[in-house]
C-alpha cells in the first residue's frame, strides 16, 4: 500500500493509512488446512429428479443428472454411455442404466450392458452384460423397466428384429429373450407381465412363468390409430397403468391391473377448434400428479410434422373431469420451448421443465409460479425421473 | 406421393414382422439384399424442436428441401454431402425412406435417410424434421433409432438424405 506523504497538513491522514496498511495485513487470520473427502448425499427427497442429458453432440458420454428441486444444487452425476436407456427400480433404491460401449472409446468392439447405481452413494454397485441388441432410441420409460415387484428387470431390444431380454437384478443373470413379432418396448404389469406397443396400434401382453421364460402371450384390440393419430411411446405414469398422448392430443389411458389391457374412452387436451393448432410436442410429453389427478402437458401451435417441437405453454388438467385448469406460458417465464416435464409426486409437488436451450425450471405445480431456472442442466435433457 | 408412402412403408413393416429372434439371419440376408437395391430404413435420434416448417435453403442448412424428416447431423457440415458419409466413416445398410417436396423443380422424392457410422456424434448441423414421422412402433418411419445399429460399429456420426427416385402421383 502506497502511503508516502510528506507534507505536514496530511500527517494524520498518513497516520490513519499506516494504521488501516497494518490491520490490512494483520487480518484475515490464515484459513484453517481442508481435508479431502468425499461427498455423502443427504437423505433423498421427493423433490429430486434424475435428469437424463443424452449428450447429443459428443453421444458416447451420456449421464444422469441427480438435481435438488429445493435447494436448486446438483447433487451428483451417473455415467451412461451411448445412447442409453435408463430407469428407477420401484423402491427408487437404484438407477438401471442399459448402455454401450465400444472398446476404443469411439470405436471397436461393442458391448452392451445394463449398470446398476446406488442412489444412497451413486456408486455402481453391478452389472449384467447383454447381448448386442438394446434399443439405441429417443428416452422413454419403456426401453427398460423393472416389473413393479422388482423381481424381474426387462430390456427392450432392436436389432431391428423386435423382442426384449428377461434379467433376474437379484443374482446378476439374463434369464431369457421373448420374441415380440415386430411390437416393441418393454411396458411392465404386474408381477410377470410384459406389453409391447404393435405398429397396428395393438399392445402384446407377454406372461412369464417364475423362471423369466413365455408362458402365455395375448394381442388386444387397437386402442390407437396409427395411422390417423399415432400416439407417443412415452407414457405416463397412472394409479392403474399408463396415460399414452396422441399426436392430436388425444389421451389414452390404459389400465393395466388385470391380465389384458383395459383401454378408457379417449378424451381430447383441446377443444373441437383447438385440434390441428394446438397440440402436445415433446421428448417426455407428459407428467402426472397421481394422487392429485392432474396431468402437465407442454402444447405448442403447429401442424403435422410438429410433434417433437416443445411446449411453449404448459397446459394443466384435471384427469377425472377432464377439464383444463390452468395454461402456463413458459417463454413468458424466459424460458425456451419445454422438450420434458415431471413432476414430484408429494403433496406440496414441483413441476420440473427442461427446455430445448437445456435449462430446467423449478415450478410450484399448483400455481405454476416459477421458482427457479438451472441453466444449462446438462447438453440434451431430454427425459426426468423421480422416485 | 401417397401411395409410395404406403409402399415402402408396406415393404419396411413386413420386413420388421419378418425379423423375429427366430428368422433373424434369413431376415438380414434379405435386409442386405435389399440394402444393394435401395436403401432401406433410416434414422436418428431424439431432440430439438427445428424447422419444422422450413421451406428451402442449402444442403448445409436444416431447411435443405430433402431434410424434411431428418434428426441428426448434417453430414454435409461434417466432411461428407448430402449424399455422401464424411471419411472414415461407414454408411449404414439400413434405413429409412421418406419423401420431401423440392420446392426448385416442384417434384417429390423419395429420399433415403442413412447414418453414417463409427465415430462418435459430429455435433454440427443438428436438424430435426419430422414430416410424416412416426413413433420407433412403426420402424420404417421412425427417425429417432440409430440406423448404425447393426454395423459392425454401430457408433452413430452423421446422417445423409439420399434421393431414390422421383415420387410418382
Amino acid at each position: 500500500m502506497g502511503c508516502l506523504m510528506r507534507s505536514a497538513p496530511l500527517r494524520s491522514a498518513a497516520t490513519l493509512c499506516l494504521t488501516l496498511s497494518v490491520l490490512a495485513h494483520a487480518a484475515p487470520p490464515p484459513l484453517p488446512a481442508e481435508h479431502l473427502t468425499v461427498q455423502q448425499l443427504p437423505p433423498k427427497s421427493p423433490h429430486w429428479v434424475y435428469v437424463y442429458d443424452e449428450a447429443f453432440n459428443n453421444e458416447i458420454d451420456a449421464r444422469v443428472h441427480l438435481f435438488d428441486g429445493d435447494s436448486y444444487r446438483r447433487l451428483g452425476q451417473i455415467d451412461a454411455g451411448f445412447t442409453p436407456s435408463v430407469n428407477l427400480s420401484p423402491d427408487g433404491a437404484t438407477t438401471v442404466v442399459a448402455t454401450t460401449y465400444f472398446a476404443r472409446g469411439s470405436r471397436g468392439a461393442r458391448t452392451d450392458v445394463v449398470e446398476f447405481t446406488d442412489n444412497t452413494t451413486l456408486a455402481v454397485t453391478g452389472e449384467i452384460v447383454l447381448p448386442p441388441k438394446r434399443v439405441e432410441t429417443a428416452p422413454s420409460l419403456f426401453n427398460i423397466a423393472y416389473s413393479p415387484d422388482g423381481h424381474f428387470l426387462y430390456v427392450a431390444y432392436l436389432t431391428p428384429a423386435a423382442s426384449f431380454g428377461v434379467l433376474d437384478p437379484a443374482h446378476g443373470k439374463v434369464l431369457g429373450e421373448i420374441d415380440t413379432a415386430g411390437c416393441v418396448l418393454v411396458i411392465p404389469s404386474g408381477p410377470n407381465r410384459v406389453s409391447s406397443i404393435c405398429e397396428s396400434g395393438r399392445l402384446l401382453t407377454v406372461t412369464l412363468d417364475t423362471q423369466g421364460h413365455e408362458a402365455a402371450r395375448a394381442l388386444s384390440e387397437p386402442f390407437f390409430d396409427p395411422d390417423r393419430d399415432p400416439v407417443f411411446v412415452q407414457g405416463i405414469p397412472t394409479t392403474r397403468g399408463y396415460a399414452f398422448l396422441s399426436f392430436l392430443g388425444e389421451v389414452h389411458e390404459v389400465d393395466l391391473s388385470g391380465t389384458r389391457p383395459a383401454f378408457a374412452q379417449p378424451w381430447s387436451l383441446v377443444s373441437p377448434a383447438e385440434q390441428g393448432r394446438w397440440r402436445p410436442g415433446a421428448d417426455q410429453v407428459g407428467a402426472i400428479h397421481r394422487a392429485l389427478g392432474r396431468l402437465y402437458v407442454p402444447m405448442h401451435q403447429g401442424g403435422e410434422g410438429t410433434h417433437k417441437d416443445g411446449g411453449t405453454e404448459i397446459w394443466v388438467f384435471d384427469m377425472p373431469s377432464h377439464r383444463r385448469l390452468a395454461s402456463w406460458p413458459v417463454q413468458a417465464a424466459g424460458l425456451s420451448r419445454v422438450l420434458a416435464v415431471q413432476v414430484s409426486q408429494d403433496p406440496a409437488p414441483i413441476l420440473f421443465a427442461a427446455s430445448n436451450a437445456a435449462d430446467v425450471a423449478v415450478f410450484d405445480a399448483l400455481s405454476g409460479k416459477l421458482r427457479h431456472v438451472e441453466k444449462h442442466l446438462g447438453q440434451t435433457p431430454w427425459m426426468m425421473l423421480n422416485p | 406421393m401417397r401411395s409410395l408412402d404406403h409402399l415402402f412403408e408396406h415393404s419396411s413393416r413386413s420386413l420388421a414382422r419378418r425379423t423375429s429372434r427366430r428368422s433373424l439371419l434369413a431376415s438380414l440376408g434379405q435386409l442386405l439384399t435389399g440394402a444393394a437395391l435401395l436403401p432401406l430404413l433410416p434414422v436418428d435420434r431424439g431432440g430439438r424442436a427445428w424447422a419444422s416448417d422450413a421451406k428451402s435453403g442449402g444442403p448445409e442448412t436444416c431447411e435443405y428441401w430433402k431434410y424434411c424428416a431428418i434428426d441428426g447431423f448434417l453430414c454435409s457440415c461434417c466432411g461428407g454431402t448430402s449424399s455422401s458419409c464424411p471419411p472414415g466413416t461407414a454408411s449404414s445398410p439400413i434405413t429409412w425412406i421418406g419423401t420431401c417436396h423440392n420446392p426448385g423443380d416442384g417434384r417429390d422424392y423419395i429420399v433415403s435417410y442413412n447414418d453414417c457410422c463409427g465415430k462418435t456424434s459430429c455435433g454440427n448441423c443438428e436438424c430435426n424434421r419430422n414430416e410424416r414421422e412416426k413413433p420407433v412402433y412403426r420402424p420404417s418411419r421412425n427417425n429417432d433409432l440409430n440406423w448404425c445399429m447393426a454395423n459392425a460399429d454401430s457408433n452413430y456420426h452423421c446422417t445423409v438424405s439420399v434421393i431414390l427416385g422421383v415420387a410418382e402421383k
